[in-house]
């Protein structure tokens, strides 16, 4: 019950607008199959461009097909990918973050180097050779922004992880004769991870964003598959005659990585030792002071 | 009279006003002068007529050939003014045209058509024209009288003669010593004055032979995005855009900018959108039985309309009838999925969902290049949905240029969208380059490859003389009808738009000229 209210709090502590957007995003991307009120597939080629109407509350696209059934899927299929992403990057960014942190030393060196040459590359230009390389698909397409992206918490790992090593009950630890597995995997590795998935909320938008990015220029998800950046590609032709096709996924998408880096933000904000207050700092004084006392 | 503040205020507008139209005006005059401002995709390029990089229709304002292709495969007298084809056609005799000048000065005569042929005729990297491959010898027989002599009659001697590269001639003075290309320099009516990559410019030739343009210059202006080419030419920025590949227009783009009043020019063009079929890859496309309930499992009509706005024309042979020698008409396969259904069945690929025949799913990648055919994936996708109905699974794979460049030759497809070569190559570009097997023809791919059947009737066609060469080429259509060997989808409709403040255009009669004859500007 405790760890609830622990919970319900720190969510109150979240932009709502932030909260709304991830939540609506997250539960239309678990719930798709069942809400959606259209095959997204479903081709009617008779109703290409339809206007709004009770068949469908958001018109349908060039293809007679459903653009609202097309929206909520499309959230699935960027939930999943950006998933997806985020556990590759991550388990290899925290990896060989944590490795470094803990070794120091010339592992260090060369692993930081490494992460050096791909953090200097940009992501895009990253994923897009990888892409080239190995070709369209959906698992290549996950591969690449993986590979893109594993810099970033590789940095953020090591960071953290030296600043554990360095902490006291760390070396009380050592001292003691705790193992090096032992520290590695039960005090420096939860401990980072913890740190890390903090900062993976705020790239979480922006992976949704590369993935349609990719899509945008046909090279991420492969049709039949809805997806925000297909959708928009395949909608800009028509801008003029039917913009609505275009505005829809381009707002959605926006929606979703403004609410994913305000909430990554709050997130790495509400860690942040606030100030303490005058009444809160005398209090303690008051405290050490009667305890001071106490010992005398 | 009293001078206030406001009096103050208001003076000063209306001497800015007239300030700032000023340059307006006088852009106006110049325009009035008249400069006909065209789009293009990409930059013009390296224009050397004998290489092959720069933008044809660039090419084409500068250099001229000795004959040009017309509307409906007439050849129109050019640098020369008569030519006969004698001894079986393995001579081809040109009678020059007189008085014409290269923009340098130079005079075009024999020694200056020699020196050209001399640079690319006979040559390896040219062996992909007959004319070149057939090459013998050539002779001058007087100042302005050439003959060229060849080892076999050529097959469309007369059409390799009217190309933009390298059939079109430079002037022997715009090569350094070594005899490198330096400069554009044509007889043609326009003469390159700057390019850079975001345009170029070309000055009228006063000295030019033929019918001179009304105007004395011509801005070719870079705009890679088509939806930059559409807001420039409702807003006046350009006179003039469209063309296969100078830029091009998307069916969608041309209805909008006939709403929008601008004059939109669609013609029937002269290549054709057709699906290769890669047996080989795929066992199941070697039954005509699959070949043909896919060929009946779509509905081009629908597509036709939807995807391109009806002006393009449901194709069931390979060229349209724009093409000399495109065969008689076959009827447009219409959609029937119970027939198609029926044939699958027949075929032993059975079951509900996808079918299956000996354990294998009857699925099938369609590989598409939006950058190659715009539209191609929503083509794909409408083809993907409806085979689907059929018990076919049909995979879509997006490649970009370069990839579709190394995937199609490599034969790493089951079906994918080939463009037809479009006059002045056909019929004997599409025929030779992408149905022969035994011809290497670089990037574009294979059609169909079919070294038992095929290739029989293309070498009987390539060597029939004129009086069978109709005969032997129906044979060719017949059989790729009949065997369902491709799957002719769309004929690509020609189309340009202008402001109204050109008129008299006329859409050219292949995709690689660019369309300045006859215009006149308005204002």
């Amino acid at each position: 019950m405790r760890i609830l209210q622990d919970f319900a709090r720190s969510l109150r502590q979240l932009p709502r607008v932030s909260m709304v957007a991830v939540g609506v995003f997250v539960t239309l991307g678990v719930l798709a199959p069942y809400i959606a009120p259209h095959d997204p597939n479903a081709q009617d080629l008779l109703a290409a461009h339809a206007g709004i109407s009770w068949e469908h509350w958001l018109g349908a696209d060039h293809l007679g097909r459903d653009t609202l059934s097309r929206l909520i899927v499309s959230a699935r299929t960027s939930l999943v990918g950006m998933c997806l992403v985020l556990l590759i990057a991550l388990s290899v960014g925290i990896t060989i973050g944590t490795i470094a942190g803990y070794k120091r030393g010339w592992v260090e060196e060369v692993l930081m180097r490494i992460v050096d040459v791909g953090l200097a590359m940009p992501s895009l230009i990253v994923a897009l050779a990888v892409i080239g390389i190995f070709g369209t698909g959906y698992w290549n397409m996950i591969f690449a922004l993986a590979l893109a992206w594993w810099p970033g918490s590789a940095r953020i790992s090591r960071a953290v992880a030296v600043g554990v090593m360095n902490r006291p009950h760390i070396e009380t630890l050592r001292v003691l004769g705790a193992s090096p597995l032992r520290v590695y995997f039960h005090h420096l590795l939860p401990t980072t991870i913890g740190a890390v998935l903090v900062y993976a909320t705020a790239d979480a938008g922006a992976v949704a964003l590369s993935i349609a990015t990719l899509s945008f220029l046909g090279l991420g998800i492969q049709p039949p598959t809805p997806e925000w950046g297909q959708m928009l590609v395949d909608a800009l032709p028509y801008l003029e005659t039917v913009p609505m096709q275009v505005i829809l996924p381009g707002l959605v998408l926006t929606a979703v990585v403004i609410g994913f880096n305000l909430l990554g933000e709050s997130i790495a904000l509400n860690r942040v030792p606030t100030p303490l207050s005058r009444r809160i700092l005398a209090s303690r004084r008051m405290l050490a002071s009667n305890w001071t006392r106490a010992q005398q | 009279m009293q001078t206030n503040r406001r009096t103050l205020l208001k003076g000063m507008a209306g001497m800015t006003a007239i300030l700032a139209t000023n340059p307006i005006i006088a852009l106006a005059q110049e325009g009035a002068g008249g400069v006909l401002r065209v789009a293009a995709a990409k930059p013009a390029g390296d224009l050397n007529p004998h290489a092959f990089k720069g933008l044809w229709a660039v090419q084409d304002l500068i250099f001229e050939p000795l004959l040009r292709y017309e509307h409906g495969g007439r050849f129109s007298p050019a640098l020369a003014t008569e030519w006969q084809v004698e001894d079986g056609g393995r001579l081809l005799r040109f009678k020059l045209r007189q008085n014409v000048k290269f923009h340098d000065g130079a005079p075009w005569n024999a020694e200056a058509m020699i020196w050209n042929l001399d640079r690319w005729i006979g040559k390896d990297s040219t062996a992909w024209m007959n004319a070149s491959r057939l090459f013998a010898g050539h002779k001058v027989i007087d100042d302005y009288t050439v003959e060229i002599t060849f080892k076999e009659p050529v097959l469309g001697l007369l059409n390799e003669f009217s190309y933009v590269r390298p059939s079109r001639f430079l002037s022997p003075k715009s090569v350094d010593a070594a005899g490198n290309y330096q400069k554009p320099i044509g007889t043609g009516a326009w003469m390159e004055e700057q390019a850079t990559n975001d345009g170029s410019e070309f000055e009228r030739f006063d000295d030019y032979w033929g019918d001179k343009p009304g105007y004395k210059h011509l801005e070719l202006m870079v705009l890679p995005d088509s939806r930059g080419r559409m807001a420039a030419i409702r807003a006046g920025d350009i006179d003039l855009t469209g063309g296969e590949f100078l830029a091009p227009i998307k069916a969608t783009e041309a209805v909008t900018l006939q709403a929008a009043g601008v004059p939109v020019v669609v013609e029937q063009g002269t290549s054709t959108i057709v699906a290769g079929l890669n047996p080989d890859r795929n066992p199941a496309l070697k039954d005509l039985k699959v070949r043909q309930a896919i060929n009946i499992g779509f509905d081009r009509n629908a597509i036709s309309q939807v995807l391109y706005k009806g002006l393009a024309q449901p194709a069931a042979n390979i060229f349209p009838e724009t093409v000399h020698l495109s065969g008689k008409r076959f009827p447009v396969p219409a959609r029937d999925p119970e027939a198609a259904r029926k044939l699958l069945d027949e075929a032993g690929w059975v079951g509900d969902g996808v079918r299956e025949k000996d354990g294998q799913t009857l699925s099938i990648e369609i590989v598409v290049s939006e950058e190659q055919i715009a539209g191609s994936r929503s083509l794909a996708e409408v083809m993907q949905a409806q085979l689907g109905e059929i018990g076919i699974d049909v995979k879509i794979r997006s490649v970009d240029h370069a990839s579709r460049h190394s995937d199609i030759p490599a034969r790493h497809f089951d079906i994918a969208l080939f463009t037809t070569f479009g006059a002045p190559y056909e019929p004997f570009g599409t025929i030779i380059g992408l149905l022969l097997s035994t011809y290497d023809n670089g990037v574009d791919g294979k059609l169909v490859i079919d070294p038992e059947h095929l290739d029989p009737l293309v070498n009987a066609a390539a060597s029939a003389s004129e009086d069978t060469v109709e005969q032997a080429t129906q044979a060719i259509h017949d059989y790729l009808h009949d065997q369902v060997s491709c799957l002719p989808l769309f004929y690509v409709p020609s189309i340009w738009a202008h402001t109204n403040r050109v008129s008299g255009f006329k859409a050219p009669s292949t995709e690689y000229d660019l369309p300045y004859k006859g215009l006149a500007l308005n204002f």
